[in-house]
């Protein structure tokens, strides 16, 4: 009896999420018939594609106790630039390639002003956000840039029968859940994030480290914008508004915590996946748009509030633990 | 090491400061007199937001139309789609001894009474995409967005089949064009046609990657869809790119409002049904015309409309060319 009490008190703590997206697929499953075609679940793949990416890049920094609020608009700017390439060069590869550069530069620059001159992860990526919508608007003055001939097969095209982005966001994810758990870079990433001053004293290059996850951002998110732009068959300088808060909605979700040194790869593609399936169930059933932002941010509340009581409950019982050791050797 | 680099950059912001100074120069007075002794006014634009697509090409006719008026030096200004930054911005326009201030509202009504203390600074006014009515002593240069829908849904009428089900796509709550377009298909379609069915009806904020989002969602909720009737080009444009390809939706029928390029050339290729040119063009021909009248005292008030042609593929080459001419296709 006491082993099946501890078997599902373990199965809530370390799969709880995972039980919410199998849960809310059920209830999607029942609540309309159309949610379970194969086209529908490889639509909810692609659509997610481009905000998972960007969301497993949030993971990271968040993870190491930092944060982009600019990935949408880096992304709109890498897209532009990686358009243009192709309109004037015909060459995917060089597409692809300065659109991953341009992702570089401006993370590099993230890192510059938070590791170097320490300012405050929210406030300098705000600026870049600023700058690199900005530059984008600037670069096309406003307008779309069209007739992208076959740029789009990145973001429309399949493999077989699995849409391209789909592939490059598993390639991704793979990349990370490996970096994360199986590197010493993934491990520096949740000591920096758990205890920086801690860090420091056990020999971790701080410094190092935040660029690191900066550039591997920037990677992602450069490589997010050549995608989006792909699947939407334009240059959008005004696309992507907002992704950065559904990449971290989808983060958050996961159970990364703002606190850092907290956050899994599967966590964070099973945040995606919610919201992904409300998403598509409120659209399916055509719930109205106020009603459909009510209830996205009732579930960011809800995640984050229930990321609070956890991080309360395991410091209590770590205190426990420590105070029954004391008991116990007086 | 820190110290070198900090005043580098340091020295760097100074210097894009100072040479964002001198190159618009926004406070200085202008001269009056230019060099071949005739009079110069100085004209302020105030732009919706600069990051709209639509804003951003009006922005960019103004400013080349501007340059054949030797006697007007033009300045332009972002409303950053924010009632409170445009008013702000005309509030410094009157500060700043402008001789005649255009605006675009964001809002209308927010705009109003800022706009009556320009007239009543004694500075002449130009209200333009969309008027705001009534305002004594005022000019206005306009295309009416109610009118622009409703050349649509006028066609519409006859060309959408009984019983359809239909997809509506929305610009942002609140935004005046939105909700004038959307009121216009109501009233001139949707009232005198009960027989049709809304099958789905979203917010895409005049995105083209939020409209494919919604429109992919649609297409596995509903087992026909016979018309996309969307509030800008860019929906429509987003809507259709879901369905390209797709031999069930051939003779699916879409309505924009704008005459973007893009929407131009779907129409051409006989996947978009119809749109409304909103001539930017010819709005700033009709703004500076107006502007020169008001400043050199031909005329004391302007009222004047652009047209609200309907573009389809019976006339669609002749508006190509248009654009062509003016430099908006290349």
């Amino acid at each position: 009896m006491k082993l099946d009490n501890n078997f599902w008190t373990t199965v809530k703590k370390k799969y709880s999420i995972y039980l919410i997206l199998v849960g809310l697929f059920i209830v999607c499953s029942l609540a309309n018939p159309n949610f379970l075609s194969i086209n529908n679940l490889t639509n909810i793949s692609r659509q997610l594609s481009v905000t998972t990416i960007l969301a497993l890049g949030a993971t990271m920094l968040i993870i190491s106790g930092m944060l982009d609020l600019s990935s949408g608009s880096v992304l709109a700017l890498a897209g532009v630039f990686a358009v243009s390439t192709y309109k004037a060069t015909g060459s995917l590869l060089l597409a692809v390639a300065v659109g991953i550069f341009t992702g570089i530069i401006c993370n590099a620059i993230n890192a510059l002003m938070i590791s170097t001159f320490k300012a405050p992860p929210f406030i300098a990526t705000l600026a870049m956000l600023t700058v690199a919508r900005g530059a984008a608007l600037l670069y096309t003055k406003g307008q779309n840039i069209l007739q992208l001939g076959n740029f789009v097969e990145l973001g429309q095209g399949s493999i077989g029968v699995i849409p391209i982005p789909i592939i490059f966001l598993v390639a991704i994810a793979i990349l990370t859940w490996y970096l994360l758990n199986h590197t010493r870079f993934g491990r520096s990433l949740y000591a920096v994030g758990g205890n920086e001053e801690a860090a420091i004293a056990s020999g971790i290059n701080v410094h190092k480290v935040k660029y690191t996850v900066f550039i591997i951002n920037g990677i992602f998110v450069g490589l997010a914008g050549v995608l989006f732009m792909s699947r939407v068959n334009a240059g959008l300088p005004n696309g992507a508004i907002n992704y950065e808060f559904t990449a971290l909605t989808a983060a958050i979700i996961g159970g990364t915590s703002f606190s850092g040194g907290i956050g899994t790869v599967g966590g964070t593609l099973a945040g995606a996946f919610i919201v992904g399936f409300l998403d598509n169930i409120m659209n399916l059933n055509n719930v109205d748009s106020y009603m459909q932002q009510i209830v996205r941010g009732t579930i960011i509340a809800l995640a984050v509030i229930y990321d609070i009581r956890s991080r309360n409950r395991r410091a209590n019982s770590m205190l426990g633990k420590v105070q029954d050791q004391g008991a116990a050797k007086k | 090491m820190k110290k070198k680099l900090l005043s580098v950059v340091s020295l760097l912001l100074m210097g894009t400061l100072l040479a964002g100074c001198s190159s618009s120069k926004p406070t200085t007075p202008a001269p009056n007199d230019s060099a071949s002794g005739e009079k110069t006014y100085k004209v302020a634009y105030i732009a919706r937001a600069q990051s709209d697509s639509f804003a951003a090409w009006l922005a960019n006719s103004v400013k080349e139309e501007a340059t054949k008026y030797p006697n007007i030096k033009l300045e332009v200004f972002d409303g950053q789609a924010n009632d409170d930054k445009e008013n702000s911005m005309i509030e410094n326009a009157i500060t700043n001894k402008f001789d005649l201030i255009i605006v675009q509202p964001n809002s209308g009504e927010s705009q109003r009474p800022y706009v009556e203390k320009v007239v009543q600074s004694g500075i002449f006014a130009i209200t333009t995409n969309a008027r705001i009515s009534g305002i004594k002593g005022a000019s206005s240069v306009d295309a009416q967005p109610y009118e622009q829908a409703a050349v649509n849904a006028r066609a519409a009428l006859t060309q959408i089949p009984q019983n359809a089900k239909v997809v509506v796509l929305k610009g942002p709550s609140g935004n005046f064009h939105a909700d004038e377009r959307r009121a216009s298909w109501q009233k001139e379609f949707f009232d005198k046609r009960p027989d049709v069915k809304i099958v789905g009806e979203q917010i895409a904020n005049w995105n083209k990657d939020e409209a494919m989002k919604y429109m992919e969602d649609w297409v596995q909720a509903n087992d026909k869809i016979d018309a996309v009737i969307a509030m800008n080009d860019n929906m429509a444009a987003g809507a259709l790119e879901v369905v390209k390809g797709n031999a069930k939706y051939t003779n699916m029928l879409a309505y924009g409002v704008d005459g973007t390029a893009e929407a131009l050339f779907l129409i051409k290729e006989g996947r978009m049904t119809s749109t409304c040119l909103q001539n930017a063009n010819e709005l700033a021909e009709k703004m500076l015309d107006a502007s020169n009248k008001l400043l050199t005292g031909a005329e004391k008030e302007i009222n004047t409309d652009i047209g609200n042609p309907l573009v389809n593929k019976e006339n669609v080459d002749q508006y190509i060319e248009i654009l062509k001419k003016s430099g908006t296709i290349k």
